[in-house]
C-alpha cells in the first residue's frame, strides 16, 4: 500500500468528513476561480472587443482614450495616415444621435454614426449588403442598423427610414432624412438593448447638420500585414503629432491601470480571504483527523514507519482533499460564473458583447497552483503535530487510557 | 544477528521523565543481555518500568543514561531515520491495544509493513498469505478489524509484527484485554514464534505466560528484581 493508496483508505475511513471536506473546498476553489476569471475578465473580454473587427491601431485627438475631443482636418489626417506606407488602410468614425421620425408614433431615439467603409468595417453584417465605399448611383443614402432596431421597426435590407439627426453639442433643428436600409448588423460595443444605426459619413453630417465639420471622433487603422500596429503607431506619430494613435496592446495597458484596477484589487482581496478559509478548513479537518489518530501513528513508527513516512502522509491527505475539491470547484465555479455574468451584465452601458468572467489558460495555472499551495500550507500545522510525536510517551499515554 | 553479538544489550541504562511535580524515574541502572532464541517475559507491579524497558529495547525511546546496544550498535548514535529501519526490519512490536489500521483489511496490515521495508509484490503475497495462515486466519484476510473477533485481531498483529522477520519480537501485555480461553491461544502463538527461532519478549502481568517462558525478569521500582530461568 503506496502512500497516496494509504492516504486516500485514512480519508475515506471517515466519509462523512471527508466528503465536507472537500465540498467545502469546492466551494472555496469555486469562488477563487470566479475570482481569477473576473480579475482579468473585462481586459480579454475587451480586447477581444478591440480585434473583433481587424483594426489594430486607434487614433484619437488627445492622450485620453475615453473622453477624447474629435479630431478636426479628419480628411486630411486620414489621407495622411493611409499614405503611410505602415498602414493597410483608415476608417473615420463619428458618433452622434438621431431619432427616428414615425407618422403618428412619438420619435424613437437612437445612436447614429457616421463611417467611411473600406474593406473592413467597424460592424458584422447579418443581412443585406454591406455599405460600401462609393454610394450607389442615384444619389441614396444608405444606411446598417442594429437587429435590435430592425425587430423595433421591422426593418429589413431594402426598408426605408427616416431619421433626425441630433449631433450637435448646441440642440440645433435639422430637417429629417430618408434612408434605405442596406443591411442589418451588429456592432461590436452595442449595449443588449441598444437602438443603433450607421451610414456614410457624408450622409451622417448631412442628417445631422454638419455638412462643413471635417471632423472624427476615432479613426481605427489596420496596420499593413508583416509591419505590425506598433510600426504603424510609431510612423501615425511622426507623421501627424497632433493626434494620439494608440495599440489596442497600448489600449489594454491603460484600461487596466486604471479602469480595471478596481476588478483586479477586489478580486486579490475576496481570493486572499477565500483561500484563508480554504486554509482553516483543512487545517481544522486534518488536525481533528491527526488528534484521533495519534495511537495508530505512534504504532505505525513503532512498527518502522520513518517520520517523514507518516508526515508525507498526512501532506497526501491535504493534497488529495484539496484536489478533489478544486476539481470539483471547475464546474462549480464556471456555473456560478455565468450566473454572475448575467447580472453583472444586466447593468446599463455594458456591451452586450463584454463578459465579467473571462476564461483564460493562465487563470487554471494560477487556481491550480493556488490550491496546491492551500494545501501545503493547510497541512503545515498537522504535519508539524504528527512529526513531532513522541512514539512512547504516546502508546503510554493511549494504554493509560 | 550473529551468534556472539546479543540481540540487545542495556548496560546500566536509566530512563528519566521530567514530569511538572518533578522528574519520574522509569528505569534505573538497569543492565540485561537477551540472546538470540530467548523467550523472555517481564513481570511486575504496574508502574515499575516494564513499558518502558520495552520501548528502550524496541528502540522507540531513548535511554537518559547507559548504553543500550541493538544489533551490536549503540542505539543512542543511530539517527531516527536509522532507528526506524532498525525497527522496521529487525524488531517486531504487538501493543495491547494491538493498533491494527481500522480501514485495511487484515491482509493489507500485514502487508504494510513489508510495502514499507521495500518488498517486491510477489514475496509480499506469499509472505502474507503465509503469515496469515501461520497465525490460522487465512480465511479471514479479507475481513477488517472490526469485523474480526477479540481472538481474531492479536493474531493479525502478530502476523504484522513478523512481517519482516525480525529477529526480536515485542509484545506489551499482549493478553492485557482478551479472555482466558483468547488469551492461552495467543500465548501458544508466541511459543509457536519463539520455537521457529525469533527472540520474544513479553511484558505481562499474567502469571500463566511467565509460568511458560524459559526466562523472566521481575522488575520493581525500575531495577530487575529477580530473574528466573527455567
Amino acid at each position: 500500500m503506496r502512500v497516496w493508496a494509504l492516504a486516500l483508505r485514512s480519508l475515506v475511513r471517515q466519509p462523512g468528513r471527508a466528503l465536507l471536506g472537500v465540498l467545502g473546498i469546492a466551494a472555496v476553489g469555486a469562488l477563487l476561480f470566479d475570482m481569477l476569471l473576473l480579475s482579468r475578465g473585462l481586459l480579454v473580454s475587451f480586447r477581444e472587443l478591440l480585434d473583433v473587427a481587424g483594426f489594430d491601431v486607434r487614433v484619437l485627438a488627445t492622450d485620453t482614450p475615453f473622453a477624447a475631443p474629435p479630431i478636426r482636418g479628419a480628411t486630411a489626417v486620414v489621407a495622411a495616415i493611409a499614405a503611410l506606407p505602415e498602414v493597410e488602410e483608415v476608417v473615420p468614425l463619428a458618433f452622434g444621435g438621431a431619432s427616428v421620425v414615425r407618422p403618428g408614433a412619438a420619435p424613437l431615439a437612437l445612436a447614429f454614426a457616421g463611417v467611411d467603409p473600406g474593406r473592413r468595417r467597424p460592424w458584422r453584417r447579418v443581412l443585406g449588403t454591406d455599405l460600401e465605399g462609393t454610394p450607389p448611383p442615384g444619389g441614396v443614402a444608405e444606411a446598417v442598423v442594429n437587429r435590435h432596431l430592425a425587430q423595433a421597426l421591422s426593418l429589413a435590407p431594402g426598408s426605408e427610414v427616416t431619421l433626425r439627426g441630433d449631433c450637435a453639442r448646441e440642440r440645433t433643428a435639422v430637417p429629417p432624412m430618408r434612408f434605405r436600409v442596406a443591411a442589418v448588423v451588429e456592432f461590436p460595443f452595442d449595449e443588449p438593448r441598444a437602438l443603433t444605426a450607421a451610414a456614410r459619413m457624408a450622409d451622417f453630417r448631412k442628417a445631422c447638420g454638419q455638412e462643413e465639420r471635417d471632423e472624427a471622433d476615432l479613426m481605427l487603422v489596420a496596420s499593413r500585414e508583416g509591419r505590425g500596429p506598433e510600426a504603424a503607431v510609431r510612423a501615425i506619430r511622426a507623421a501627424r503629432p497632433e493626434v494620439h494613435p494608440f495599440s489596442n496592446e497600448e489600449l489594454i495597458a491603460r484600461f487596466q491601470a486604471v479602469g480595471f484596477s478596481y476588478f483586479r484589487q477586489i478580486s486579490a482581496v475576496l481570493s486572499s480571504v477565500t483561500l484563508f478559509f480554504g486554509l482553516l478548513l483543512i487545517t481544522v479537518l486534518l488536525t481533528v483527523s491527526v488528534n484521533q489518530r495519534f495511537a495508530e501513528i505512534a504504532a505505525l513508527r513503532a512498527l518502522g514507519f520513518t517520520r517523514r513516512r507518516v508526515v508525507l502522509d498526512v501532506l497526501c491527505q491535504s493534497v488529495l482533499l484539496v484536489g478533489a475539491g478544486g476539481l470539483l470547484s471547475l464546474p462549480l465555479g464556471f456555473a456560478l460564473a455565468a450566473w454572475l455574468d448575467r447580472i453583472l451584465r444586466a447593468m446599463p452601458g455594458i456591451p452586450s458583447r463584454v463578459t465579467f468572467f473571462a476564461f483564460e489558460p493562465r487563470a487554471l495555472v494560477l487556481h491550480s497552483s493556488l490550491m496546491a499551495l492551500t494545501a501545503a500550507l493547510a497541512a503545515l500545522y498537522p504535519m508539524g503535530l504528527v512529526g513531532r510525536l513522541p512514539i512512547a510517551a504516546t502508546l503510554r499515554r493511549e494504554a493509560i487510557t | 544477528m550473529s551468534a556472539t553479538v546479543p540481540v540487545v544489550e542495556a548496560r546500566a541504562v536509566g530512563k528519566v521523565f521530567p514530569m511538572p511535580a518533578g522528574p519520574v524515574v522509569a528505569v534505573r541502572d538497569l543492565s540485561l543481555r537477551l540472546e538470540a532464541g530467548d523467550y523472555v517475559a517481564v513481570c511486575g507491579p504496574s508502574g515499575c518500568g516494564k513499558s518502558t524497558l520495552l520501548h528502550l529495547v524496541g528502540c522507540v525511546d531513548a535511554p537518559t543514561t547507559g548504553t543500550l546496544l541493538v544489533d551490536g550498535r549503540d542505539a543512542s548514535s543511530l539517527s531516527d531515520a536509522e532507528r526506524s529501519g532498525l525497527r522496521l526490519r529487525r524488531i517486531g512490536f504487538v501493543f495491547q491495544r494491538f493498533f491494527l489500521l481500522p480501514m485495511l483489511s487484515a491482509w493489507e496490515n500485514v502487508e504494510l509493513p513489508q510495502v514499507e521495508a521495500g518488498a517486491g509484490r510477489a514475496e509480499r503475497r506469499r509472505r502474507t498469505a503465509e503469515l496469515l495462515d501461520y497465525v490460522g486466519l487465512g480465511h479471514r484476510a479479507h475481513h477488517r478489524p472490526a469485523q474480526l473477533s477479540g481472538g481474531e485481531a492479536p493474531r493479525v498483529a502478530i502476523a504484522r509484527a513478523l512481517a519482516n522477520r525480525p529477529a526480536l519480537l515485542l509484545a506489551d501485555e499482549p493478553t492485557g484485554e482478551l479472555d482466558q480461553g483468547t488469551g492461552r491461544q495467543v500465548v501458544a502463538l508466541f511459543d509457536r514464534v519463539h520455537t521457529d527461532g525469533t527472540t520474544v519478549v513479553v511484558v505481562t502481568h499474567d502469571p500463566a505466560i511467565a509460568s511458560r517462558t524459559p526466562r523472566t525478569l521481575t522488575m520493581r521500582d525500575g531495577r530487575i528484581e529477580s530473574e528466573e530461568r527455567a
